[in-house]
């Protein structure tokens, strides 16, 4: 190398870290290795696309946003490893993660760093019931998907209910609440059982079910399981409606099931973006299309998206970047923020309020409707 | 132990205290996963170094540990610190039940049974077994411990906790590794029919190592769940097993400098490239594929002991003195 270049180099390099000091950081941790990581990919896509997006439009408070991000690994352990690393980096606010048990890892560190965590993917009830001040989330919690997913049972008018989980935390626990709202209303619940998930064959459980009878099933596990259940049930040549949970979102459901199984199946999920008819997200599916070539599949991307968005609009609107600050508009002054996944507000808590679950239909084409 | 090795544990052990002076919370919690790694690197050389057992399942013993400091700290309200030796125990006497149907097993088919092992664990685990354990969520709002009625919270105190438990654990494994147990475990790993044909039980040293081993393990469960606060199964997958197996092998089965180098580098290397985002598990096993193609005996590969000329004639009986 020679000197001029050097020069050259070490100016640039000057230059870079002047800049970088102006930034605002905000933080993303997220699954990017490990069991969860296309979750993980699809978190930061729409992270980076919005700060992209929001840097192009001047950015900050007149600065840039620059994204930070660290990969937890789906995994406690890392995420606490994530998690201090991205206090020492000077991050306002941290958006994720997925899973609950690694968000829960990683929500004291930063609730003493002073930094504000907007998780994404995390719906067990606790994590906002310990009182945390800088701790909020864009996901609804277990409990509403329970009233909501009662609501629809109900509104079925079937006689005879059935309802199946797979004995996983979020499943049991999902059904376990539809149960309790159903039994409160003396509704008629005639089978209430698990499969065991990642077999092959559910003839026997839909045998089961079939022998006991009933007029609608809710099934509280997740996508793989029940494109096989609904694949087998057309199989044996059994006409029963059945329900999912928000688990169920994922198009592989009907590349399992196969199209004339899967119809008509409905499930319960916050909306995804190219079903609101802002021209928001209009613009935003089509400009996410665009850079990436698909359209945004996973709703917990979208959320971390959301998180990203409300927390950028907290820091303009409360011309600050300090926690306390952002964090007093985000649970006082933010009222019906139009949301890639609905109108977004919170409660003092951090949850998010109001109705956030819609009911899809499975349409002949295999493709998601969204219910009015 | 040899001066050059003291040397090396003297200067390991001042930079550590040091450390927190010179380092970031973030540097300083790298540190803090590296001590829980090469306590249990060194639980998992005492079985698989020093008895020449292969175990791929240490992480059901940590889990064991985990679990039952933390069910003991949330349910009945007992100390993490004062939860710890009963980890130790209860993963000890978990490990001596399962392991002695199988523990005469050869070399590759026990790696089978300790895989499966860890497996049942974990599965039960996610299954909340006997409803205490939590299901998938796992425990949470675990207490912090208190130490001299000090509690122990933030990442300095911590490097202190577990760098503490370190020196204790490598100090008690030297002496271990020179006893007559240590001994007899080198012979069995080298030749069980002669051990067992010199008169060494060898199927009471083999559980006796699996025990200690599991102890060790247990015991470091209940730090990482007080440290963590929450714990979940997927914190003891079967990669955790694995991470900890490549440990001992990659720094130098049966060394005790030799596992703790090897833990260092496992643990810090991911960190080093964390920058490279998603490729960083890629570079982390390229270098761990050239280091074993290089080094294949490990980094500080074990060293038989060799005897001084001073040193046999000490048990020998003295002649008797001339009148």
């Amino acid at each position: 190398m020679n000197k001029k270049m050097a020069v050259v180099l070490a100016l640039g390099l000057v230059g870079a870290t002047a800049r970088a000091q102006e930034t605002i950081k905000i933080g993303l941790m997220a699954p990017l290795t490990g069991a969860w990581a296309s979750e993980g990919q699809e978190m930061k896509r729409n992270v980076d696309l919005l700060a992209e997006q929001l840097n192009a439009k001047g950015g900050l408070l007149g600065k840039k946003v620059e994204v930070v991000t660290e990969d937890d690994g789906g995994d406690p352990r890392t995420a606490s490893l994530a998690a201090q690393r991205l206090t020492t980096k000077g991050v306002v606010a941290v958006i994720g993660t997925y899973g609950s048990a690694v968000t829960e890892a990683s929500q004291t560190i930063f609730d003493e760093a002073g930094i504000i965590q907007v998780a994404n993917g995390s719906t067990a009830v606790r994590l906002t019931e310990k009182g945390l001040k800088n701790f909020l989330r864009t996901c609804p919690r277990d409990d509403e998907q329970g009233r909501v997913g009662a609501a629809v049972v109900e509104k079925s008018k079937a006689k005879k209910i059935a309802i199946l989980h797979d004995n996983s935390a979020y499943s049991k626990g999902l059904a376990d609440e539809i149960n309790g709202i159903l039994k409160g209303k003396n509704a008629n619940v005639v089978f209430f059982d698990a499969l065991t998930p990642k077999e092959q064959d559910y003839s026997a459980i839909l045998t089961k079910l079939k022998a006991a009878g009933p007029e609608v099933v809710f099934f509280t596990g997740y996508y793989p399981e029940a494109g096989l259940l609904l694949k087998q049930k057309k199989q044996m040549g059994w006409n029963v409606p059945f329900i999912g949970g928000d688990a169920i979102n994922n198009p592989d459901l009907v590349k399992i099931a196969g199209k004339e199984a899967a119809e008509g199946f409905q499930f319960l999920s916050p909306p995804v973006p190219k079903d609101l008819d802002t021209a928001e997200a209009k613009a935003y599916v089509v400009a996410y299309q665009k850079k990436f070539n698909e359209a945004p599949s996973s709703i917990y991307g979208v959320l971390a998206g959301d998180g990203f968005r409300v927390v950028a609009k907290a820091i303009e609107g409360a011309k600050s970047t300090k926690a306390e600050a952002v964090r007093a508009y985000l649970t006082g002054s933010l009222k019906a923020f139009p949301g890639f996944t609905g109108k977004i507000e919170f409660n003092a808590k951090g949850d998010r309020v109001g109705e956030l679950y819609r009911v899809y239909k499975v349409a002949r084409d295999g493709s998601f409707v969204m219910q009015p | 132990m040899n001066r050059r090795l003291l040397v090396g544990y003297l200067v390991a052990a001042v930079a550590l205290i040091l450390a927190p002076r010179f380092l970031d919370a973030y540097q300083v919690d790298v540190l803090n996963s590296v001590g829980l790694y090469v306590l249990l690197a060194l639980s998992l050389n005492l079985i698989l170094g020093d008895a020449g057992l292969f175990n791929m399942g240490q992480a059901a013993f940590y889990a064991v540990g985990a679990y039952t400091a933390a069910i003991l700290n949330t349910r009945l309200g007992v100390p993490m610190l004062w939860a710890m030796p009963v980890s130790g125990l209860l993963a000890a006497i978990f490990a001596v039940i399962v392991a002695r149907p199988v523990v005469h097993l050869r070399g590759d088919y026990l790696l089978v049974v300790t895989i499966g092992l860890g497996e049942i664990v974990r599965i039960a685990l996610v299954n909340d077994v006997f409803g205490v354990t939590g299901g998938a969520n796992g425990i949470f709002g675990i207490a912090r411990p208190f130490l001299f009625g000090h509690k122990i919270r933030t990442p300095d105190e911590f490097l202190y906790l577990i760098w503490g438990f370190v020196a204790v654990t490598v100090f008690l494994f030297h002496r271990l590794e020179e006893s007559r147990f240590g001994r007899a475990l080198t012979f069995l790993r080298e030749d069980a029919v002669a051990a067992e044909g010199s008169g060494i039980d060898t199927t009471r040293y083999r559980l006796m190592a699996f025990a200690l081993g599991a102890a060790w393990a247990g015991m470091t469960g209940s730090i990482y769940a007080a440290k963590m606060t929450i714990i979940s199964p997927e914190s003891f997958s079967f990669w955790e097993s694995v991470v900890v197996f490549l440990m001992v092998i990659l720094g130098g089965s049966g060394s005790i400098p030799g596992v703790m180098v090897g833990a260092a580098i496992v643990v810090i290397m991911p960190e080093i490239f964390r920058d490279l985002a998603t490729a960083r598990m890629l570079v982390f096993g390229l270098v761990m594929m050239v280091m074993m193609v290089v080094r294949p005996q490990g980094l500080l590969p074990w060293r038989a002991p060799r005897f001084r000329a001073g040193d046999v004639p000490r048990d020998l009986p003295r002649p008797e003195a001339a009148p």
